[in-house]
């Protein structure tokens, strides 16, 4: 599909802590409190907003937003970075309150993958992929890019080996995963899961949903994520199975290739022949290229940069840009500076501090601010994403719905495909098509929010 | 510097960093920024870094 709609789901992680550090409230608790504007408006802790993205408290206390459809991947990324500030305003609002009610209480929330438990949560993203291509091959194809491309898109850390040693490593989540391809998501976590939900015409779409990834804290972490992913999948649909490049134990691999920060190692192939990380990647590289279009030609750039970081060592364009060298490069300074090992908890307490979203306290926005992570989107353009949906998707049509019958104080529901209003006779509206921007019958629906609006009874 | 290309498809590329290291007086100011980085770095780690870091234990999500 040279269109192609995507959405990034990320869960939260959340803490509340008293002054000394430690717990003052449950995490039930604590999504409690945060949520609290969020039932007052829509009487649920599960809606979808102005623009068109659903924020809800996932299993285990996580808030989560999943982000409107979007084609075009920097749109994405601001619509994932407005996400980041909706939930920061949450944050920011309980913290004031619980301030005011006298209690030692701070929420913070974290934008990663594991706490300091070992429990995981996740960042998934979601690919429209067509229908005819045979998903049954897709995944075999698409596994050895997934597996490997961590050495671009991962979020770095610091991993407590079996020996009790500690190394810094391209993706922790790498130790999460347990499946290549599976239905579950919880009990074996697999790297794509096939549960098939297209939220659109199910004759023609499939929803492909990638669960490997780490939550990116830099927007071209995030960025390369899709777009790469994208091409590859462009590279699969022509009709390119990549047999060659099948590895032999997908999880051993993704264990391996997290550890080996030079990417040369060998990983074995199912051919019994083997290759090292940083050549799957370029192989892909060099498959896809043809396929750009002038637009795409950063992708590629950018894609080939990333690898060239890792075979040379050379960081000096990396640790200003990829999350995963941003925070080696950290690590190491800090590390030398106070004297402290990677085992250190100091270092624990630092990668938490590099995912807080709090956009003062939070460590991603003051390296930011000091020019050691980009910043490559404009402010406004996230701003402008906090309430409003990309205008070049289905997501158009459930943002207006929303935002007027929110401004029209409108009761309604809302899913990915259907809108309705919340009285009697009244009859769903059904968008199945992704890239739909116009419908009469959206437009009859919005007439009637604003109908509702202004019909209203004066009070008496 | 190739932040910069990213304004083509970015919409935003990061001029003040490039005028950063054009103007001297700007470069001292990030030197100065980089420096307060890590002493607030420094706070929060001195700070109870080791029962924060316990603290946080929630359930499994997805």
């Amino acid at each position: 599909m040279k269109r192609r709609v995507g959405g990034l789901e990320t869960e939260y992680g959340l803490v509340c802590v008293r002054a000394d550090g430690t717990r003052a409230l449950e995490p039930e608790a604590a999504a409690r409190e945060l949520f609290r504007p969020v039932v007052a408006l829509g009487r649920s802790s599960n809606v979808f907003l102005g623009n068109a993205a659903r924020l809800y408290l996932d299993v285990g206390s996580h808030p989560e937003i999943a982000t409107a459809e979007c084609d075009d991947w920097w749109d994405l990324v601001a619509q994932d970075r407005a996400g980041e500030r909706i939930l920061a305003d949450l944050v920011s609002t309980a913290n004031a309150r619980l301030a005011e009610q006298g209690e030692d209480a701070r929420i913070h929330l974290l934008k990663n993958n594991v706490d300091s438990a070992g429990n995981a949560f996740g960042s998934h993203e979601n690919f429209l992929v067509d229908r005819r291509g045979e998903f049954t091959r897709l995944p075999g194809a698409l596994l050895p890019f997934l597996v490997t491309r961590q050495i671009m898109t991962g979020a770095g850390g610091v991993v407590r080996e079996a020996d009790g040693g500690a190394r810094f490593v391209f993706s922790r989540r790498s130790d999460h995963m347990w499946e290549s391809v599976s239905s579950a998501t919880t009990r074996t976590r697999p790297i794509i899961n096939t549960r098939d939900e297209p939220h659109g015409d199910a004759t023609r779409y499939r929803r492909l949903h990638v669960i490997v990834g780490d939550s990116t804290m830099s927007e071209t972490s995030t960025w390369l994520r899709f777009a790469t992913t994208d091409l590859v999948l462009r590279l699969i649909e022509s009709g390119q199975v990549l047999p060659e490049l099948k590895l032999a134990d997908d999880i051993a691999a993704i264990r391996a290739v997290a550890r080996d920060l030079r990417g040369s190692q060998p990983v074995e192939l199912e051919s019994g022949a083997a290759m090292s990380s940083l050549e799957i990647q370029q192989r892909y590289l060099d498959l896809v290229a043809p396929l750009a279009d002038e637009s795409e030609q950063i992708v590629l750039e950018t894609w080939q940069r990333s690898l060239d970081a890792v075979r040379t060592g050379d960081r000096s364009w990396a640790r200003t840009r990829l999350d995963w060298a941003i925070k080696e490069a950290l690590f190491e300074e800090v590390g030398a500076r106070r004297g402290i090992g990677l085992d250190s908890p100091q270092i624990e307490r630092l990668d938490l501090a590099y995912h807080d979203i709090d956009p003062e306290r939070g460590l991603f926005s003051r390296l930011q601010q000091a020019g050691r992570a980009p910043r490559v989107l404009e402010d406004a353009r996230i701003e402008a994403a906090r309430t409003t949906a990309p205008t070049t998707t289905r997501a158009h049509l459930r943002g207006q719905v929303v935002t007027e019958a929110i401004a029209h104080g409108v009761d309604h529901v809302v899913d990915w495909t259907t809108m309705r209003l919340v009285r009697p006779g009244a009859m769903p509206v059904t968008v199945l098509d992704p890239f739909a921007t116009q419908s009469d019958e959206v437009d009859a629906l919005l007439a009637q929010i604003r109908a509702a609006g202004t019909a209203r009874p004066d009070p008496v | 510097m190739s932040q910069q290309t990213f304004s083509s498809s970015g919409g935003a590329g990061d001029d003040e960093q490039g005028e950063e290291t054009a103007v001297g007086g700007q470069t001292f100011a990030s030197a100065q920024a980089a420096d307060s980085l890590l002493d607030e770095i420094d706070e929060v780690l001195e700070s109870n870094a080791e029962t924060f870091v316990r603290s946080f234990v929630q359930k499994g999500g997805q």
